[in-house]
């Protein structure tokens, strides 16, 4: 039973990683490298900021560190888009995949130089909650991990399903000069999809931080984000999620029945046999290999 | 052409050019005076549909630039400013391809630009387009093409447009399908008041509903005038209505000697 | 009868010259003049930076033709870096090869792998490639993990490899080394800039800007997208392998995937599709941490490690910056200086397919 509550703990971390990577995806096609260091730079934002609001995080300073950090993250995803995403349009996605990739090595370096090296810990919620009947225990960070995956992923879908805004988002995704000709500014809903992006990968990263040691290195969650959104569909939220657990599952019982150092090729060796069976993922869309 | 009030819209000089190099339209000039339907008649390549997208505005990941001329709606100068801008200031375009969101369901598609003071212009759609109304739930990329034509002039509609651009709409249509829709948009230019500007190539169709039409060739207007003016006159009966005066292929040649226009 | 003119190619046999005009041979004249005379008048210091620059410019070669002429993304290059070094410190060490057998038997090995690692990415184009590559390099580098940890004296402390000796000299000093690496990096920029203006780097670049034209034209992609990896490979495990040389020591630890990007990096800021432009890309990102630790050597204020961190950010900001404002790269700079004097009075203005405005 603790099997389970660990991989589906670790397997929300995964899912809202690849669901951001899958919102920005499905907004622009473009890829974006920066997400595990992102997702780490939003838990030390909230480590900090719960230093700012009172040492122990319980009641109103959980809250206002919360309110804080999910602000500030959103904010930051726009500000990213605007500052540098937004220059890159009309080049190929490959150049933005790129920018991507030196935004990942310009935060990990800012978090090297703003908290050191040191390895931090998110003390929320690590007590145990439940001891079940066959052994095992689940703590109240997992049930609170899993918990605010299931419910951000409901937001999401809800959002994205039956919001006007969120119908614009899915119609400017696939056609933007068409949603443009309808009155949608395009710059509008990419910024939109890099603030929520950055909101759920801050969310992962804080859950994570929680329940693990962060440390500059952390930002390899970021590789198992990916691949989850690549097995599960680049394009599909529902992927995300199949994905993300399939991850998880696939990296814990090969770190705990195998061996650790082989765990961390595991997500690449899923990927592997993912990409030449079904390339564009588990539940992407079929035509997505051709537009690369 | 009728009354002394200025056009709705008025095309000057206008000149388009693609990728550094192609240049689809030079000097071309076109007004739409309010609540009139205008047609651009051509063959492939002639510039018509440059023309409606430089209307509409192009976004700035295209390789295109407008190098000359002016644009203005109402006055409005529209060179430059986007196509999310220029679509909210009532001038809408219903493309040629790419005309609908082909993941979005009927009812999707019509509510994508919905407020709430639009919701009578979009149940007013469901009434000038029948077959929508059976198909709400249907997703848009299985629909026919008469279908798929008739929902994207129904999306531009709800955006209450002053101008409504059309390209090609009879493109892949059967002539009857064709008919009925040109129809609907007469009948929508009547009740609305709604100024038209559509691009064919069907110019007999474009010509009936038309009160005043352009033709287009290589990217310059050749010719211009009222719509029976049109209909009737002798070159543009043989280009472009299929009343061949040629009789069988030996005259080809005095054909081709032939071609000139007199104004 | 010919003429001559500043930018007119008047005879078939100047068409064929890497450097048609005057200008151009005495300017590389006097560059090869000058990188001779270095190693009298620089201290050990400067040498070993620029040994550094010349093994960085072997691997940069190498994934320029990969990925700036052949279009292919490729994640890869420190895997086979890793190939090569590890193929060195194996048959030097274990087996007691000499360098110039050592040293060509980890370009085969590297080739070998190149080719493998080509196959399954034929299929891809893309993200989906450059992620095939990554998956390949994680395996290859957990292979030489578990074989690091079987073989060297302690699990990390990784191989330790001889210095070389070629013919009797014993290559052990900056200078050494120096001249060595010069001629080795020489032939390697010559071998790209021919191999590049072949049919082999046509090809390339057909496969590059349109592959399905490409194949229809005739051109065997899936041979020439092989000879890519395989090529560009080789010369990837001969610069692991001159750096496990040059370093005496190799361990898996440092062929990281942040390796593999900063090679990328190397093109990006050089000019993909160009070979003069890896060297000088190479060269660039190659000093930048020097030049940043120097920069803030200056400063008033003390940073301790912490300018790691920003030696490291200094290559991220070098990435974005030439990608957002000077995406062909110094290449692209220095070629607008070139064409303005030598079309001078005369001005132009360049078509560029496919960019925005």
């Amino acid at each position: 039973m603790e099997l389970l509550v660990s991989i589906l703990a670790l397997g929300s971390t995964y899912a809202l990683l690849a669901a951001g990577i899958v919102i920005i995806y499905k907004a622009s096609r473009v890829i974006n490298f920066a997400h595990g260091e992102l997702a780490i730079v939003g838990a030390y934002v909230f480590h900090s900021a719960s230093f700012l609001t009172g040492t122990t995080l319980m009641g109103p300073s959980l809250l206002a560190a919360i309110v804080i950090a999910a602000a500030a993250s959103a904010l930051f995803g726009v500000v990213v888009y605007f500052a540098l995403m937004r220059r890159l349009l009309g080049r190929p996605t490959f150049v933005a995949a790129m920018v991507t990739i030196g935004l990942a090595i310009i935060l990990k370096a800012a978090i090297v130089v703003i908290w050191k090296s040191r390895s931090v810990g998110i003390p929320i919620g690590r007590q145990p909650l439940y001891s079940f009947a066959g052994g095992g225990r689940i703590s109240w960070i997992e049930l609170i991990s899993i918990l605010t995956c299931i419910a951000a992923f409901v937001a999401f879908t809800v959002f994205f399903q039956y919001t006007r805004l969120g119908r614009q988002f899915r119609g400017a995704a696939e056609n933007p000069l068409l949603a443009a000709q309808r009155q949608v500014n395009i710059n509008l809903i990419l910024a939109l999809a890099w603030g929520l992006a950055v909101f759920s990968a801050a969310l992962a990263g804080v859950l994570f931080g929680s329940r693990s040691m962060l440390s500059p290195q952390s930002t390899i969650i970021g590789l198992s984000g990916l691949t989850a959104a690549l097995v599960g569909g680049l394009d599909s939220l529902r992927g995300a999620a199949v994905g993300g657990l399939l991850v998880a599952a696939a990296t814990y019982l090969t770190a705990r029945l195998i061996s650790p150092t082989l765990s961390e090729t595991v997500p690449f060796l899923i990927l592997l046999v993912v990409m030449s069976w079904r390339p564009w993922g588990l539940f992407g869309t079929v035509e997505e290999l051709n537009r690369v | 052409m009728s009354d002394a009030a200025s056009p709705l819209l008025e095309v000057r000089q206008l000149e388009v050019v693609y990728h550094d190099v192609a240049t689809a339209v030079q000097g071309v000039s076109i007004e739409v005076a309010a609540g009139s339907i205008v047609a651009m008649i051509g063959t492939n390549g002639a510039g018509k549909t440059t023309t409606l997208r430089a209307v509409s505005g192009f976004l700035p990941a295209e390789d295109v630039a407008v190098t000359d001329g002016e644009i203005s709606f109402g006055g409005r100068p529209l060179r430059g400013l986007l196509p999310h801008q220029i679509s909210r200031l009532g001038v809408v375009l219903v493309p040629e391809r790419d005309k609908l969101f082909q993941t979005l369901t009927v009812r999707e598609n019509l509510d994508f630009s919905l407020t709430h003071q639009r919701r009578s212009i979009r149940d007013a759609v469901y009434d000038y387009f029948p077959r929508l109304a059976e198909r709400r739930k249907q997703v848009a990329g299985y629909l026919s093409g008469g279908e798929k034509q008739m929902l994207a002039i129904g999306m531009a509609l709800v955006c209450e447009p002053k101008l409504l651009l059309v390209d090609e709409l009879s493109l892949g249509l059967a002539p009857i399908v064709t008919s009925e829709i040109m129809s609907i948009l007469q009948t929508i230019n009547r009740n609305l008041g709604l100024a038209m500007l559509i691009v064919e190539q069907n110019a007999a169709a474009a010509l009936r509903i038309a009160s005043f039409g352009y033709v287009l060739e290589n990217g310059r207007v050749v010719f211009k005038g009222e719509a029976e003016k049109l209909l009737s006159h002798q070159d543009m009966k043989e280009f472009y209505l299929g009343d061949s005066k040629a009789g069988s292929y030996r005259n080809i040649r005095q054909y081709t000697r032939k071609r000139r226009w007199w104004g | 009868m010919t003429s001559r003119s500043p930018y007119l190619l008047v005879s078939y046999a100047q068409t064929n010259r890497v450097l048609p005009e005057p200008y151009q041979r005495v300017v590389v004249a006097a560059i090869g003049v000058m990188l001779l005379c270095i190693p009298a008048v620089s201290g050990d210091y400067f040498l070993h930076l620029m040994n550094l620059c010349f093994i960085a410019v072997i691997g940069a070669v190498g994934i320029n033709l990969l990925t700036g002429y052949c279009g292919q993304l490729s994640l890869g290059q420190a895997s086979f870096m890793a190939i090569g070094a590890f193929t060195s410190a194996i048959l030097a060490q274990r087996y007691g090869m000499p360098f110039f057998i050592a040293v060509p038997a980890s370009c085969c090995a590297g080739a070998a792998v190149g080719f493998l690692v080509g196959l399954p990415a034929l299929r891809f184009r893309g993200i989906y490639l450059a992620i095939t590559t990554l998956a390949m390099h994680y395996a290859i580098i957990y292979v030489l993990t578990d074989y690091q940890a079987i073989v060297g004296p302690s699990a990390s402390a990784g191989i330790t490899v001889p210095p070389p000796s070629v013919g009797g000299f014993k290559l052990a000093t900056e200078r050494g080394w120096f001249y060595a690496l010069l001629v080795i990096t020489a032939f390697v920029v010559m071998f790209g800039i021919n191999l590049a203006r072949s049919y082999i780097g046509r090809a390339w670049v057909a496969i590059r800007d349109r592959d399905i034209a490409a194949e229809t034209s005739g051109i065997n992609v899936p041979r020439y997208k092989l000879l890519a990896f395989t090529i560009s490979a080789a010369l990837a495990a001969l610069a692991g392998s001159l750096g496990a040389y040059f370093t005496t020591v190799v361990t898996v630890e440092e062929y990281t995937l942040e390796l593999a990007i900063v090679y990328l990096a190397m093109i990006i800021v050089g000019g993909m599709g160009s070979v003069v432009g890896s060297v000088l890309g190479a060269v660039f990102i190659t000093l930048l941490p020097f030049a940043v630790q120097r920069i803030f050597e200056m400063l008033p204020w003390q940073l301790g490690t912490t300018v790691f961190g920003i030696q490291e950010g200094a290559i991220g900001l070098a990435i974005i910056a030439f990608l957002l404002f000077e995406p062909d790269g110094l290449i692209e700079m220095y070629r607008r200086v070139a064409t303005y004097f030598e079309r001078w009075p005369f001005r132009y203005r360049e078509i560029r397919p496919g960019g925005a405005r």
